[in-house]
Formats: C-alpha cells, sequence, structure tokens
C-alpha cells in the first residue's frame, strides 16, 4: 500500500523526519506513537505531499505522491482543523466532499445517519458554520468527512485528542470494525497509549524523527511502551 | 497594573500579524497615517484662513461653530462603523487574578487609543488658539478646548456602549440608525438647523466660559455610564453576537458543471458569508459607478482616448483585480485540506478562470449602460472586457502562484493589510499597466480603434487559448505548491 524510501526532512538543520525504509501493507491499523516533536504530523503531511521532502521518496500503491495525484482518490485524511472548509454547514461540507468522491446528496444523506449516535444531536441541523463548532464537533465532522469517502487508506492526527469518553469509544469500535468490511488501511497518531494498543496491530513509536521501535501489538505492547514513556 | 496591561497590547500591536507583514507595508502604512494628520492639521491650520475667504468682513467664530456639531455627528457615525470594541483583549486575564475594576478601567483607557480621539485636536486647536483666542480670550479659549476635549471622550464612551448594546440586542442597532436617519432629515429640511443649534451652544459658552461644566459632565456621566455596564456584563458568551440561524444552501445550476462548479459554489459561499471578501464585493459593485466619472463628453473630445482604457479594464475587470489579489489566499486556512483531497489541480484552476469569465462578463453587461451615452464606449468597453477574461484573468492566476502570505477571512476589512505584500502592490500595475503597454504606441502613431481593436484582439486569441492556460498554470502551479501551502500554513 504505502511504502516510503529514504526519506528525510529537515528544518534549519533539525532533522524532524528521518525514514529509511517502511513498508505498509494493505489492511494494516498502524499507530504511531511519540512525544511532540517527535515529527508524527510531518511524517503525515509527507505522506499526503503537502511538504516536500528533501530526499527519498514515497510510494503509494507503487506511485510517487508527488509525481501522480492518484493518491487523492482513495485517501482521506484529517489532521487538524485546516481540513475543514470553515465558512460552510456541516451538510454543506458533507456534500461537498460527497460530490469530489461522486456520491449524490441522497448517498450522503444515507451514510450519515449511521453516524446519528457519534453526532450525539449536535452537529446535522445545528444551525452552525463550521467555524461556531467546538473543536471535539469540529474532528467529529473531519472524521464523519474522512469515512464518508469509503477511502482505501485513512490517516487521522490524535483522533482521540479532543473528543469526549463517549464519542472516543464510539471512534474505536468504528476504527476496529471498519478496516475490516472495507479493506481499509489506517494510520492513526495518538498520545493515548490505551486506545492506540487496544485499537492496532502495528506500532512505530517515533524519537526525533526517527522510528525506534516497530512492534506488532501483543498483551505486552502497552506496558513496554509504558516503559519507555516513564521518564 | 493598568499600566502593565496596557504594556502587553503595545506588544501585541507591534508583534501582531498585521506589524509582520513586511517593511514595505509598515513603510507605506505609516506614510498614510503621516499623511492623514498632516492634511488634518492643515485644514485646521487653514481654517481660519478659509473662513475668512469665503466669509469676509464677517466674524468667523460663530460660522466656526456652526460647524462644531456637525463634526461631531460625522464622528458618531465613523466610529459606530469603524471603532473596534476591545473585548477579546480581557480573554486571557480574566482567570488571573486582577480585580474586575482594573480590568474595567484597562479597558475604558485602551478605548481611547484610537485615531478617531485625534482628530479633534488637529482640527480645531489651531482655530481655537488664534481666532478664538484673539476675540474671547484666554479663559473662553480654554473652556472651549476642555469642552472639545470632553466632547470627544462622551462621543467614544457613548458610541462604546451603544454598540456593546447592539451586540446584546439587535433593536439598538435599528434605534440608533433611526435616530441618526430622522436626525439628518429634520436637518435637511430645515425642520431644526444643527447649524443654528451648534453656534448658539458654543457661542454661550464662550461669553460664559463656566458653562464649561455641562461638556464636562457630560463626557464624565459617558464614562461611568460604560464603566458601570461593563462591570455588570465582564463575561465572555455575552460578547458574542447571538447569531441567527445559519442554513444550507445549494446551487443546483452549478452543479450541472461538475467539479469545477461545485468549487465555484465554494468561492461563491466564501464571498457571502465571511466579512472581508463580502467587503471586496460590495466594492466591487460600487466601482461600477466609476464611468461616470470617466465617460465624460470632456473625454470624448480627446482623440486618443486613454483614459477610457483604464475606465473600461477597471470596470469589467473589477472582481478580477479586487478578489484575484488573494484568489489563492482567501482559502488559505484549509488550503491543506483542499490540498489532500480529491481535487485535481487543472479542475482547481479551471474553476477559477470560469469564475472570472462569469463575473467579468456580468460587470461588463451591466456596465454596458454607459454605451447610452457614446456607442464608442461599448466599443471600448468590448475590447477591455475580451481583455480582462483572455489576458488579465490568466496574470492574475499566475500572481496568485506567487502569493505564499495567508488571508484571515474572519476579520473586518476597514483598514486591513493583513495578508498584503509584495505581490498585491504589483497587482494592480501590472494588470492596468501591460493593456496600456500596447494601446499605448498604436494611439499615438497609428489610431485609437486599431489600438481597441488589438488589444480586445489579444484579449480574444488568448481566451481560446485557455485550454492550453490551464496546462501551464497547473505547471507552474506544482512548482509551487509546496511553497504555497508552507506559506499559508502559518497563522
Amino acid at each position: 500500500m504505502l511504502s516510503i524510501i529514504d526519506t528525510a526532512k529537515s528544518y534549519n538543520g533539525n532533522t524532524v523526519v528521518n525514514v529509511p525504509q517502511l513498508e505498509i501493507t494493505t489492511g494494516e491499523i498502524i499507530g504511531l506513537v511519540g512525544n511532540n516533536g517527535a515529527g508524527k504530523t510531518t511524517l503525515f503531511r509527507l505522506l499526503l505531499d503537502l511538504i516536500r521532502a528533501d530526499k527519498g521518496e514515497i510510494r503509494s500503491k507503487e506511485k510517487n505522491v508527488a509525481r501522480s495525484e492518484d493518491w487523492k482518490k482513495y485517501t482521506a485524511a484529517y489532521l487538524d482543523e485546516g481540513f475543514l472548509i470553515h465558512y460552510l454547514t456541516p451538510e454543506e461540507y458533507f456534500y461537498f466532499i460527497g460530490k469530489l468522491h461522486q456520491l449524490s446528496k441522497v448517498d450522503v444523506d444515507e451514510f450519515l445517519q449511521k453516524f446519528e449516535a457519534f453526532f450525539d444531536g449536535s452537529i446535522l441541523g445545528s444551525g452552525k458554520y463550521i467555524r461556531d463548532l467546538s473543536k471535539g464537533n469540529q474532528f467529529k465532522v473531519g472524521i464523519a468527512a474522512c469515512l464518508l469517502q469509503k477511502p482505501e487508506l485513512l490517516i487521522l492526527d490524535e483522533p482521540f485528542a479532543n473528543l469526549d469518553p463517549s464519542s472516543q469509544m464510539r471512534l474505536v469500535r468504528m476504527l476496529k470494525e471498519l478496516p475490516g468490511q472495507q479493506r481499509m488501511t489506517v494510520l492513526i497518531s495518538s498520545h493515548d497509549l490505551n486506545h492506540v494498543t487496544d485499537v492496532c496491530h502495528r506500532i512505530l513509536l517515533m524519537e526525533k524523527g526517527r522510528i525506534i521501535k516497530d512492534i506488532d501489538t501483543t498483551a505486552d505492547t502497552l506496558q513496554e511502551l509504558e516503559m519507555y514513556f516513564e521518564v | 497594573m493598568v499600566l502593565t496591561l496596557l504594556s502587553h497590547q503595545w506588544k501585541s500591536f507591534w508583534r501582531g500579524r498585521n506589524a509582520g507583514t513586511g517593511l514595505a507595508v509598515q513603510i507605506f502604512l505609516g506614510l498614510l497615517i503621516a499623511y492623514l494628520l498632516a492634511s488634518l492639521l492643515a485644514m485646521g491650520l487653514g481654517l481660519g484662513h478659509i473662513l475668512h475667504k469665503v466669509y469676509p468682513g464677517q466674524d468667523v467664530v460663530p460660522i466656526f461653530c456652526g460647524f462644531i456639531l456637525y463634526y461631531f455627528s460625522f464622528d458618531f457615525i465613523m466610529r459606530f462603523t469603524i471603532q473596534e470594541l476591545p473585548v477579546l483583549t480581557i480573554q486571557p486575564y480574566l482567570g488571573q487574578n486582577i480585580r474586575r475594576q482594573q480590568l474595567v478601567a484597562f479597558l475604558n483607557i485602551r478605548a481611547l487609543f484610537h485615531f478617531l480621539n485625534l482628530v479633534p485636536f488637529f482640527l480645531f486647536l489651531p482655530f481655537a488658539c488664534t481666532d478664538i483666542a484673539r476675540g474671547y480670550g484666554t479663559v473662553a479659549t480654554a473652556a472651549f478646548i476642555t469642552a472639545i476635549l470632553f466632547l470627544t471622550l462622551f462621543s467614544n464612551y457613548l458610541i462604546l456602549y451603544i454598540k456593546r448594546k447592539t451586540i446584546i440586542n439587535a433593536w439598538w442597532l435599528v434605534g440608533f440608525i433611526m435616530a441618526i436617519v430622522v436626525f439628518m432629515m429634520l436637518d435637511f429640511f430645515h425642520i431644526l438647523s444643527l447649524r443654528k443649534w451648534s453656534a448658539n451652544a458654543f457661542i454661550t459658552l464662550l461669553t460664559r466660559p463656566s458653562l464649561v461644566l455641562i461638556p464636562i459632565i457630560l463626557g464624565l456621566a459617558s464614562y461611568l455610564n460604560n464603566y458601570r455596564f461593563l462591570l455588570g456584563n465582564l463575561y465572555l458568551d455575552e460578547g458574542v453576537k447571538n447569531e441567527k440561524e445559519k442554513t444550507s444552501r445549494e446551487y443546483t445550476w452549478l452543479q450541472q458543471l461538475g467539479l469545477s462548479g461545485e468549487l465555484i459554489a465554494l468561492d461563491i459561499k466564501l464571498m457571502l458569508r465571511n466579512q472581508r471578501p463580502k467587503y471586496i464585493l460590495r466594492m466591487s459593485i460600487f466601482f461600477m459607478a466609476y464611468g461616470f466619472i470617466f465617460y465624460r463628453k470632456e473625454n470624448l473630445a480627446d482623440p486618443h482616448m486613454y483614459i477610457f482604457l483604464f475606465a473600461a479594464i477597471f470596470m469589467t475587470g473589477i472582481f478580477i483585480m479586487n478578489y484575484g489579489q488573494f484568489l489563492f489566499a482567501w482559502h488559505s486556512r484549509y488550503f491543506d485540506g483542499l490540498m489532500s483531497s480529491n481535487i485535481s489541480i487543472p479542475a482547481f484552476i479551471r474553476s477559477k478562470f470560469m469564475l472570472y469569465n462569469a463575473v467579468s462578463t456580468a460587470a461588463f453587461v451591466i456596465t454596458s449602460l454607459y454605451g447610452l451615452i457614446s456607442w464608442k464606449l461599448l466599443i471600448v468597453q468590448l475590447s477591455a472586457w475580451l481583455y480582462n477574461i483572455g489576458i488579465n484573468s490568466v496574470l492574475s492566476i499566475y500572481l496568485a502562484t506567487l502569493n505564499y502570505k495567508p488571508v484571515d477571512l474572519t476579520r473586518s476589512a476597514t483598514f486591513n493589510f493583513q495578508g498584503i505584500g509584495v505581490i498585491q502592490w504589483l497587482y494592480a500595475f501590472i494588470l492596468i499597466l501591460v493593456p496600456y503597454l500596447i494601446y499605448w504606441p498604436l494611439a499615438k502613431f497609428v489610431g485609437p480603434w486599431t489600438g481597441y481593436a488589438v488589444v480586445g484582439g489579444v484579449g480574444l486569441v488568448s481566451l481560446l487559448m485557455q485550454g492550453y492556460w490551464v496546462e501551464v498554470l497547473t505547471r507552474q502551479f506544482h512548482r509551487r505548491k509546496y511553497l504555497i501551502l508552507e506559506g499559508f500554513r502559518e497563522k
């Protein structure tokens, strides 16, 4: 699905990302953990061709993401509020995103019904533009818009951070169920070690731009990670 | 404490995004402000002189006094439109160990630092120190100046109070506007004379300086009223407008155009729902009246018709000129999202062309009414319109790929220089100057109609090449994409 080949990015001489080799196969659910500044978001931006790598290349389905735009068809991402069009109502935003993937209004409405519980009545028909929603609700809009695209590759940056506990649980359940149904590859970053070890098959631990651990999740993984983060 | 808070404001002014717009803009802004103040001062200094000329042999002081209330009414309206409430500035302090009285005092003092509070002194002081001092003596002059000072304070705090009230209850706004309109009508139809009132009031003040107590009391009362109101209403949520429900809107006629139509709909919503582009849109409509200034009989007599090209390019291309200077930057806040969603760059660029074509054509149709003045204007406009959608649209999109400064959509538009860089300064020059480079030599040495034919012809040829331009601009965009994204991410 994804291969990162000898990729590095630095700002003013500080290496932010340095990944000599990484392969991600279809259907994997991958969790990226690491302290602030470890390079998680930068790595995501590289995957989405939002920043230029100093060297190396990133291939999505064997195609360099910086050369071809094909990845846009099957990739959905939500990194921050910079992915939402803030002066649209949530509905308008969903229809817009739907249109980009040839989904009609009816398709979108039907899809959104599944999110009724997740939205908790405060998003659809709220009479607000996205910019007036709370941060947590904006996040829900972003996540729902990603899933609406039925992506083969889903990228979420700290999806649990802004959500209330019930929504976190619901998201965990979705992330566990959906990939099996749709053959989706998922990449999430998180500071919440519990959720991440619960959801992901494989954990990448980043430190100063490098992937220092690449572990398949087992019963001991949580403990292993807690050991690493202990000060 | 209040001093510490004020020093924070000072820092926020200099370190704010507006200040970071680069040296050129800062120098320009500085010059602009200096120019405004200088012209005010010149007006203030020249006022006595002018009045003596216009009303020779008369005592000019009563005439001068007749204008003062007019000034304050104008000041009132100006304040209402441009003075901003410094409420949010205290947000970080609300949770700190600072007493409410101090915060309110800070807000009130902060409100004094406004351009409009300086104006009356530049305007009235010179006259007061010369003519009034000569005619009525020092005490009366001191009383006059004190009165002006406190009336300014009165106006300053009253408008802040009314503005805060209108935020809580929109009926205050309706009431305020009604009151102003009624007052203007009464004055206009001579039912009451603001001028006579004004002259009477201030002449009485000059003869009986002790009456200065009245403006002093008005000023203080206005201050205390505002103080009391703020003290009881220092809650964040009440400072936020209770806005009306937002509804979703679809433009079905645009959806037939596919992805490009979808992107145009996005641009339309952007314009209608954000203060700054909305302001630009309104200005664009307003500028279509430029023809009344330029399309004159005198100008029609000029065989070269140089000035018409400017007016016609400007009016039919006003949208390209105004909206286009931030073409991509309008979307800066969510550009990351746009670039990683399923939008192909050629479609994105094509949508911009379609938007330009449509709006410029509409502007051309509307301004064709100037053809009633002379058929010649119709031909001039036709050529300018073709040039705008043919060449200027391409130039605009090309220049947009060189602009890396984000635009903050949510801030108000007046005196907002955020997001302006070298590109914006060059922009209008290029869009107006290049057609003149084509037109001027032709009009001078061959004839104006050849000039217009060539300008329009060049536009038409380029318009037919739009498919090719999309390819070129796509390549250009890809080359700059990362720089644009990086710039836009800096908020």
